[in-house]
């Protein structure tokens, strides 16, 4: 045990010295979230403001006037003079937002209590346009429903058959967890793979690049300790990186305002011991287990940039099975918790959702431990042979 | 001592070097069947031509290889058998200088101070005349990747004499050091050999075998060719010079 530590309080203090290290496991992670929730509140939000005060452009043509009379305010500008054939080109080179093309007979089927035509042309991926007018048309139809309605001396539940009034269930907590709960643990993954992958490439490859892993095996002490200290100094940088990753939330909290109410409670209960603790008793066995399999393929280089190349792709495959858990219908079941990344992911949703079930909550947590032994046995395995620890 | 005894060290080959080498076995021995003893107090060194076998040998003599067959005694313990404590009786010390650039001088001796299990005050005491006899306390302060190769490879020294081994492997350990650099290890092995302790070295360099050596031992392809006292090897030079009685030595055994 003593060996272990004394390898793992060296590595520590050569790690905590490498600058590569400092960035991506801690100032990396420090920044992610601030710049996350600063990128999804205010950035939206004065995008949002853009969009909805920005004046439209609109064409109308064969438009009765009680519709061109909805456009005419300041948020609006109505077009004269364009022509139908060239709409595309007039939306795409920006000279309009959008035209709305009645048909012929609109007024007469709107006086004869019939649905009146129209055509809306316009670029959905030009936020707000569509919605911005459908709002007038609204309007415009409110107007008619009115007028219909005394005229046929109904009264307006005739027209609408059914009262619906929605119960939803499911607590704002529960809504947005589940709508961010996938997000927030893709984050704590990636940063934990990438904050394990600088200290296994330098404790690893680069003791063998440098030939001190070599000086190193003339030690009385077993590879097995020297392997596991440094696993575990891999590891807890690791989770040096989701300790960061946390602490860059709470002072998102702190110090960015604008932030939705909603949101900021979904936030505050994250930063709970609870969930704090659920979250660590996965991502321990996560990173140890990203350390194992680091140290297992990067042994495997004979040089930094070889080893590089080797862990470049596994991020990818670190990745896909993460975002897997960001797709919508894809829950926590008795199968996807035995799936590794995918099973941390989905158990974080849950956690955040408020709707976890312990028993499932165990299973991820074992498997993980189980994959964790795995791949620190495997990394033994490759440390073992002589042809992989010498240059 | 060191005793070697009918040493083999097979490496496998894969497709890929079997091509290359343009041979249909599966393994290529680096080391075939040697043996000899090094003894304490003398200085013993290993000769060869490039990719001869000297570091297979000397990375079986301090455990970091395996041998294939037959067996290692360093001072009556086996490689075999016991590695670990075979560790504990050995120094290894070679031309690079193999440091961490981030730690300083003090901080990397005192973790191969604690990774050989030493005491606290035992350390202390080593530490202290070491850094004094190898003038490391002017810069042990500073971290490895400020100081000259000078300055590392006597912190190289203090890393590998810390725990006073009995044994001293030196492999190359002047190879590619200015002359004041290599002159700091010639002195070590002379105080080693002073100390009564076990030294093997690798080497090159004739004239430095010539300064060091009480015996030596001329391997070729991983075969033990030559195996005498310097005295009997400079008998046999019969005037030629040193360099030139390796040479026809390996030449005689092609």
């Amino acid at each position: 045990m003593k060996t272990i530590f004394t390898v793992i309080k060296k590595e520590l203090t050569d790690t905590l010295r490498d600058r590569k290290t400092l960035i991506s496991a801690i100032l990396l992670p420090a920044l992610a979230m601030p710049l996350i929730i600063l990128g999804v509140t205010k950035l939206q939000k004065n995008l949002m403001d853009k969009e909805q005060s920005k004046q439209l452009k609109v064409a109308l043509i064969g438009a009765p006037e009680n519709i061109v009379s909805q456009f005419n305010d300041s948020t609006f500008l109505v077009v004269d003079n364009v022509v139908l054939a060239g709409v595309n080109d007039s939306i795409e080179n920006g000279s309009i937002d959008a035209l709305l093309e009645f048909d012929t007979d609109f007024n007469e089927k709107i006086s004869t209590l019939s649905s009146g035509g129209l055509k809306l042309y316009y670029k959905s991926t030009n936020l707000l346009v569509e919605k911005r007018i459908r709002e007038k048309l609204d309007n415009y139809k409110a107007v008619v429903m009115n007028d219909r309605i005394k005229q046929l001396n109904i009264s307006s539940e005739t027209l609408e058959p059914l009262s619906v009034v929605k119960i939803d269930i499911a607590s704002s907590k529960e809504q947005i967890g589940k709508m961010i709960g996938g997000f927030i643990p893709y984050i704590f993954i990636i940063l934990c793979f990438t904050g394990c992958m600088y200290p296994a490439l330098d404790l690893i490859t680069g003791e063998k690049e440098r030939g001190t892993l070599e000086t190193l095996l003339t030690v009385p002490a077993s590879r097995f300790k020297i392997l596991i200290g440094k696993t575990i100094t891999i590891a807890l940088v690791g989770i040096a990186a989701a300790i960061m990753a946390i602490a860059g939330m709470f002072l998102s909290l702190k110090f960015i305002d604008d932030i939705p109410q909603d949101f900021l409670n979904v936030i505050n209960d994250l930063l709970g011991l609870k969930f704090i603790l659920m979250l660590f008793a996965m991502l321990i066995p996560l990173s140890i287990f990203f350390a194992g399999l680091l140290s297992a393929i990067v042994v495997r280089a004979s040089s930094f940039k070889e080893a590089q190349s080797y862990v470049t792709p596994l991020t990818f495959v670190i990745i896909i099975p993460a975002m897997i858990a960001l797709m919508p219908g894809v829950e926590l079941t008795w199968q996807t918790a035995w799936i590794p990344i995918l099973n941390i992911a989905l158990a974080t949703k849950e956690i955040i959702a408020g709707t976890i079930q312990l028993s499932q909550y165990l299973v991820v947590v074992g498997s993980l431990i189980l994959l964790a032994v795995m791949a620190v046995f495997f990394s033994l395995k490759q440390f073992s042979k002589e042809t992989m620890v010498l240059k | 001592m060191i005793n070697v005894e009918n040493i083999t060290k097979q490496y496998a080959l894969s497709k890929k070097q079997r091509k290359e080498l343009q041979t249909n076995s599966t393994s290529v021995a680096a080391v075939n069947n040697v043996s000899f003893i090094c003894k304490p107090g003398r200085v013993f060194s290993l000769l060869g031509p490039n990719g001869a076998g000297k570091t297979s040998l000397l990375r079986m003599v301090s455990t970091i290889l395996k041998p294939s067959s037959g067996d290692i005694k360093v001072d009556g313990v086996s490689v075999i058998d016991n590695p670990q404590e075979v560790r504990r009786k050995i120094g290894f010390l070679t031309g690079s200088t193999n440091l961490y650039d981030r730690l300083t001088p003090g901080e990397i001796v005192k973790y191969f101070a604690d990774l050989h299990g030493m005491e606290r005050s035992l350390f202390n005491e080593r530490k202290e005349n070491l850094f004094e006899q190898l003038n490391i306390n002017e810069f042990s302060k500073k971290r490895i990747g400020q100081l000259s190769t000078g300055m590392k490879q006597k912190v190289s020294i203090a890393r590998s004499m810390i725990h006073d081994p009995s044994v001293v492997i030196f492999d190359e350990p002047t190879s590619g050091l200015d002359v004041i650099t290599a002159n700091s290890i010639i002195e070590l092995i002379r105080q080693c050999k002073k100390d009564g302790k076990t030294v093997i070295f690798s080497s090159h360099i004739m004239s430095e075998v010539d300064l060091l050596c009480d015996d030596l031992a001329i391997i070729a392809k991983g075969n033990l060719i030559y195996n005498d006292t310097m005295d009997a090897y400079r008998k046999q030079s019969e005037g030629k010079s040193l360099t030139e009685a390796f040479i026809n030595i390996v030449n005689q055994n092609n």
